[in-house]
């Protein structure tokens, strides 16, 4: 386990969908860190548990059991409202689906995060243009999402989660509808912001080559931790997944 | 499912609310169209009982046009005539109810039409005495058996009337049914000896009609052909059917306005159908696709919508009936609270069906473009889903639109122009309203991208994300938006057009008054309302007990006389050959002046006066203008009771009755009208310091000895004469406000729809951090404004559309200016507001109760 000050912690997670005979043991007692500046990758077969665990961290659910505290502050006992706030304020999501909103511009789209916020004033404005010369699409800024090709609408989206500086960015298999060349952009640019930036980053994907970018890969089971590598590279990756998988 | 057409009845129990949501114009159209219909059939019905009452055994009638009566020689002549049997003279009147306090009650039951007939000669009703004997003089008075039950008199009570000539008690001597069971809105009928009637109703002379029965071997039509030849021109001979035809084509003219208004309400009923199912259709292209690409045939999907409009539409129109028998009930007390009478709901099969037949008709034919879009959509949006689907609204249809409404506008124009009402000029502006409203329909997506700009500005600035999410939403379908807000607009443009009608006469004849009258006080009945069916008259002695009073100056009593054929230009100079409907009015020349200051035109006052004097006649600048003639031309006076050739002496400027007015000295309408009794009296004080104790010593004479009757300072008249007005547009506001809440509903549909469309993007928003509350209000905002379009549309319509008919009308009246109506504008934009709020509500809720996950639904 890495040193280092914990940008959110886990402990002893449970996600029970349903009751009785038809009970879904999504996440069965998970334990779940992650440093400043580190990005981690969760890999493991479908249903195992990925997105369940993204969407307790994301203060999206709340666990039947367990504990999420992010920089220290615990979710329990907080208000929908408070989640809510939370959420804006601390954590960055990046979906599968982009999820832009198709009225507004991808400069618009960015600033929204903002605008939820309350905040209209030039700063953000400005930052906005920023991360969209950050993510390579400042020509782009005033183009709608269904003008643009999927990895830029990815980069648009990673551009939004980061507007409001968050302490933690949860992107879900967010290359699982590129093609190669756009997900090797998207996963430049995600494995950049935690290594040179120091973004904290969660990432769930299928793709070893994907995961092997991060600094450490969870494997999930049957809503249990599998395992867990070091990242770097990608054979290792692939092994230890079929290791699981077999 | 057994069918494939089994589909149809799938898709609707799938979804129940939005089921309910598209079908609810149609409720409410069907309602109204129901109520509508059966209303008008309960008048119509209503009068027949009237007319196979009244005149059970009367074979012809001979009267005067409209309340004119006959001279006193007729009555010899009726009865000269070969093959009359028998020849009953009556008078006519109203009483009214005296209560123990003294007081006249105002309840329209309470209200008693009497006849005056003459003992000894047969009775020519349909009535049979029940209880009791006939009237044979004195203060005695049969009455209508269910009528005095109804107001716990009984057989030998003495009843006190309030009657033109003041409070008289009465015997009640006999008591009789008609055959029909005639009801009449709760009021009465009663006889009275003729002799009696003379001094009750200050009818000296002459009667109101007679009654004919002819020999049994006689041929009527031949009796009447008689009769006319040995009669003056302006004595009617007719049969009770004839007269019962010209009382009923008199209430068409209304019949065919509060149709029209119930059609508005369908009509907005259908938009809803429209729209509802573009936007199902539009969300089902996937599924319509994969139909399409698993082999259903173009004709199949035309087939499959229109099924569901048509279980939609009966479904609705089923429930329409229902609500429609509670809005009939509604609407009878909304008419019997104006003192139209209604008598029995008659309960026609052809109401139902027509309702439901217009109902479904209109649910498939809204349906309709929806069904060929669908039936468009290629297979191959089975993968594509709804991509590139959603239209932007093309060239074309805004050049269409922009043509409806111009067209539509001229009709309205010329309803308005048109001297006489015709039903084709009617049908012409309805017709063009119509185009209007569909023309805006057409054009309103163009508008909706400036006015959500504009609209959302204060949003956007207070509320940002909210705003502006809620802009783009509204503006992202700029058609549906604009679908959903026509649907509203045209429920509030009826409104704003009508008081603009009804505001600008209403401003113009109060300017009218502020002008003219000179008087202090006007005594009238109560409930006075001029042309609106028989009113109760006023005796020559009240004037004269009037006269009495120390500080009254002047005692002007004056005659009024709607009437449906104006005296014209004698032949061979006759100018129009239409009817030119307009009102008679009399009064005395030698002291009006005191009281009026009316403007006299081409004459000065006194020439005026003098030649009044004289029996020559004033006429308004209107009815100057239609006829071409003017001072120093003359008019044939032509009235049942005598004729005569009469000088124009001047021309009045008057809005009222459009100026289709002739004046005339209270001498000259006895001898052509037979008016004897007045209908209004004007009185002035003697100096201003007068009128309070004026004022105090009219009201307890008034109330002491006529309190049926009424004084009014200046400013209630002009109260009173609002209060009319409201009435009426009251009756019609109650019918287009069906077309309003039927577009409520369109809102909440429309809305619901947008959210469950974008659900995804409300759980993008949830996820980023937005709070439940945030969407609500977005949802709000979106609702707010699409209030607010329909509001402002709503008003710029109507205002277009009023103002059409108002210069049309104004062409023949001149002096009538243009009002807005400016409380009616700000309340058509709160209604748009609440509207839109209380449309936003459920949907609001329901995006905001949305669960993120759920939301963002992972594929
Ligand atoms: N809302 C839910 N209701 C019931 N079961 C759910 C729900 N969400 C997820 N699950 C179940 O929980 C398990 C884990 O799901 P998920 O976290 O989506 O897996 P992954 O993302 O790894 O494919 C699956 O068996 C899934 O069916
Ligand atoms: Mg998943």
């Amino acid at each position: 386990m890495s040193a280092g000050i914990l940008a959110i912690e886990a402990r002893g997670l449970r996600k029970v969908f349903g009751s009785g005979e038809t009970a879904v043991r999504a996440l069965d007692g998970i334990d779940f860190e992650v440093t400043e500046g580190e990005m981690v990758a969760v890999m493991g077969p479908s249903g195992s548990g990925k997105s369940t665990l993204l969407h307790l961290l994301g203060a999206l659910e709340t666990p039947t059991e367990g504990v999420v505290a992010i920089a220290g502050k615990r979710f329990d006992g907080l208000s929908d409202r408070h989640l809510t706030l939370l959420r804006r304020d601390r954590i960055g999501f990046v979906f599968q689906f982009f999820n832009l909103l198709p009225a507004l511009s991808a400069e618009e789209n960015v600033v929204l995060p903002a605008l939820i916020a309350g905040r209209r004033d030039k700063e953000v404005r400005e930052r906005a243009r920023g991360l969209l010369a950050r993510v390579g699409l400042e020509a782009r800024a005033s183009h709608l999402p269904k003008e643009l090709s999927g990895g830029e609408q990815q980069r648009v989206s990673i551009a939004r989660a980061l507007l409001l500086e968050p302490e933690l960015i949860l992107a879900d298999e967010p290359t699982g509808n590129l093609d190669s060349r756009s997900s090797a952009e998207v996963l430049d640019l995600l494995g950049s912001l935690s290594g040179e930036e120091g973004h904290s980053i969660v990432i769930v994907t299928h793709d070893p080559g994907a995961a092997a970018r991060a600094k450490r890969i969870v494997f999930l089971r049957d809503g249990k931790l599998a395992g867990e590598v070091e990242g770097g590279s990608t054979q290792r990756v692939i092994d230890r997944f079929a290791e699981l998988e077999g | 499912m057994r069918s494939f057409g089994a589909l149809a009845w799938r898709q609707i129990t799938a979804r129940p609310v939005r089921a309910f949501l598209t079908a609810a114009g149609i409720v409410l159209g069907v309602a109204m169209i129901f109520a509508v219909l059966t209303l008008s059939a309960t008048v119509q019905n209503t009068f027949d009982d009237l007319f196979a009452s009244v005149y059970g055994r009367t074979d012809l009638i001979v009267a005067g046009e409209d309340q004119t009566s006959l001279g006193p020689a007729i009555s010899d002549r009726v009865a000269a005539v070969d093959g009359v049997a028998a020849a009953e003279q009556r008078l006519l009147g109203i009483f009214v109810l005296v209560g123990p306090d003294g007081r006249a009650s105002e309840d329209p039951g309470s209200t008693l039409n009497i006849a005056g007939e003459d003992p000894r000669v047969d009775d020519l009703t349909d009535s049979r005495i029940v209880s009791g004997r006939r009237v044979r003089n004195g203060n005695e008075v049969n009455l209508q058996d269910s009528w005095a039950d109804s107001q716990g008199i009984e057989l030998g009570d003495r009843v006190r009337f309030a009657t033109p000539a003041g409070v008289k008690a009465l015997r009640v001597v006999g008591l009789f049914e008609f055959s029909t069971g005639l009801e009449f809105g709760g009021q009465g009928f009663g006889l009275i000896p003729l002799r009696r009637a003379r001094s009750l109703l200050d009818r000296p002379r002459g009667s109101d009609e007679i009654a004919v029965a002819v020999d049994p071997d006689a041929d009527p039509e031949a009796v009447a052909r008689q009769l006319r030849r040995a009669l003056p021109s302006a004595v009617k001979v007719q049969t009770p059917a004839a007269q019962s035809e010209d009382v009923q084509a008199q209430l068409q003219g209304f019949d065919t306005v509060i149709f029209f208004f119930a059609a508005m309400a369908l009509f907005v009923g259908g938009f809803l159908i429209y729209n509802s199912f573009n936007m199902t259709v539009l969300q089902r292209t996937r599924e319509i696709g994969m139909l399409r690409t698993v082999g259903a045939r173009r004709g199949a999907i035309v087939a499959l919508v229109e099924r569901e409009a048509l279980i939609l539409g009966t479904v609705g129109s089923l429930f329409g009936l229902g609500l429609g028998l509670g809005l009939t009930h509604l609407l009878v007390e909304l008419l019997r609270a104006s003192d139209l009478p209604v008598g029995k709901l008659d309960f026609t099969p052809t109401a139902p069906i027509a309702a439901v037949v217009t109902g479904v008709g209109t649910a498939a034919f809204g349906a309709l473009i929806p069904a060929l879009r669908a039936s468009r959509v290629p297979p191959i949006q089975a993968v594509l889903g709804t991509e590139g689907l959603r239209g932007r609204p093309r060239p074309l249809r805004g050049l269409i639109g922009v043509t409806l409404i111009a067209a539509g506008a001229a009709g309205a124009y010329n309803l308005g122009a048109a001297d006489q009402v015709s039903n084709a000029e009617i049908a012409g502006g309805m017709a063009g309203t119509l185009g209007v409203f569909l023309g805006i329909a057409l054009v309103a997506p163009f508008l909706i991208g400036p006015m959500v700009r504009v609209l959302s500005a204060p949003a956007r600035w207070l509320l940002p994300a909210e705003g502006r999410l809620a802009a783009d939403a509204a503006r992202s379908d700029a058609i549906r938006t604009a679908a959903t807000a026509t649907g509203l607009l045209i429920g509030l443009a009826l409104v704003v057009a009508i008081q603009t009608l009804g505001s600008s006469f209403l401003r113009s004849i109060e300017d009218e008054l502020d002008r003219t009258f000179a008087r202090d006080l006007t005594v009238q009945p109560r409930g006075f309302s001029p042309g609106a069916g028989p009113q109760q008259s006023i005796s020559h002695r009240v004037s004269a007990a009037l006269a009495r009073i120390d500080e009254a100056k002047v005692v002007a009593p004056q005659r009024m006389l709607f009437v449906e054929e104006l005296p014209e230009p004698p032949p061979p100079d006759q100018r129009s050959g239409s009817k030119t409907s307009g009102v008679l009015f009399a009064f005395d020349p030698d002291v009006f002046d005191q009281v009026d200051q009316t403007t006299i035109e081409d004459a000065t006052r006194e020439q005026a006066f003098a030649g009044l004097k004289k029996g020559g006649v004033t006429i308004g600048r209107g009815l100057a203008d239609e006829y071409g003639i003017g001072v120093g031309d003359t008019l044939l006076l032509d009235g049942p009771a005598g004729k005569r050739r009469a000088p124009i002496v001047g021309i009045v400027r008057t809005v009222f009755a459009g100026g289709q007015t002739v004046g005339m000295s209270l001498a000259t309408i006895e001898r052509i009208y037979g008016v004897t009794a007045d209908s209004l009296i004007a009185i002035k004080a003697r100096s201003e310091q007068d009128r309070a104790a004026l004022r105090s010593k009219v009201d307890r004479l008034l109330a002491n000895r006529f309190p049926n009757l009424e004084a009014l300072s200046n400013e209630e008249v002009k109260a009173d004469a609002e209060d009319q007005f409201q009435q009426v547009f009251g009756f019609f506001g109650a019918i287009v406000a069906v077309a309003v809440i039927a577009s409520l509903f369109g809102i909440i549909n429309t809305l619901s729809m947008s959210v469950f469309e974008r659900t995804r993007e409300i759980g993008v928003l949830r996820a980023l951090g937005a709070t439940r509350r945030q969407i609500r209000r977005t949802i709000a905002i979106e609702s707010l404004m699409i209030g607010l379009i329909g509001a402002l549309l709503g008003i710029g319509v109507g205002a277009a559309i009023g103002w059409a008919l108002l210069k049309g009308l104004a062409a023949g009246v001149p002096g009538v200016t243009y009002t807005a109506p400016i409380s009616t504008i700000v309340g058509v934009v709160i209604a748009g507001i609440v509207l839109g709020l209380l449309a936003s509500i459920l949907p609001a809720r329901r995006a905001a109760r949305q669960d993120v996950i759920d939301a963002l639904g992972y594929e």
